[in-house]
């Protein structure tokens, strides 16, 4: 356990950094997902790809209910540097189902990338989609692997 | 708006949008001068409530703030 609750410490501090970065009020699955893709290549998905696909999603679903981000000249708030930002439910979720990927063995870094790409709904699933990634196609991969 | 993933999703992405835009709104009212109680009406919620959201940032961000 402890190796991988250092993993996870240092993927969870870098996620920070990205949930400030995005002004995001708390970290999120999405914001592991980037820490995890600066280190790893997967599926021809990096950490900037990726960012980019989150933006994407964010813009289009803006669009779904008639709002253009473009709309907004607003200059954008001072960052608090202050600020630690909070747990999101999307991690809580992901922790939940790396725990139940490893089952009785001892969790891995893989299994929690299973349990973040096992959201079937919100941001990181969306994103992965317009990225041209097959989410269900690298999980069973992953599963395979983790087995 | 058909399908419900899109349906939700476009309610947390305006969700964002609303916060992003309250803070960045509130600091610029403040740069022009307004105080906390007009500002918190303009939002329609409480001076309270708008002051425990923004005080500590708008400080940290070097904002000159009016007493009243």
């Amino acid at each position: 356990m402890s190796g991988f609750k250092q993993y996870l410490t240092g993927v969870m501090d870098q996620a920070v950094a990205e949930a400030l970065r995005d002004r995001s009020a708390t970290v999120e699955a999405q914001h592991l997902l980037l820490v995890i893709l600066a280190a790893l290549d997967l599926a021809g998905l990096d950490a900037d790809s990726f960012r980019a696909a989150l933006d994407r999603d964010f813009e289009h679903s803006l669009g779904v209910a008639g709002v253009a981000l473009s709309a907004f000249d607003l200059s954008p708030a001072t960052p608090d540097p202050a600020r630690r930002p909070g747990l999101g439910n999307s991690v809580r979720l992901a922790l939940d189902r790396a725990m139940r990927a490893a089952g009785a063995g001892a969790p891995q870094p893989d299994h929690l990338l299973i349990g973040i790409l096992s959201a079937e709904v919100g941001p990181v699933p969306r994103a992965l989609a317009q990225a041209g990634v097959d989410r269900e196609e690298l999980l069973a991969r992953l599963r395979a692997a983790a087995s | 708006m058909s399908d419900p993933a899109d349906a939700l999703a476009a309610v947390a992405a305006l969700r964002r949008l609303a916060d992003q835009l309250e803070d960045a709104a509130v600091e610029q009212a403040m740069r022009a001068g307004w105080g906390w109680p007009r500002v918190a009406e303009a939002l329609g919620v409480t001076r309270q409530a708008v002051h425990k959201k923004h005080l500590k940032r708008l400080v940290a961000a070097g904002v000159t703030l009016r007493r009243r």
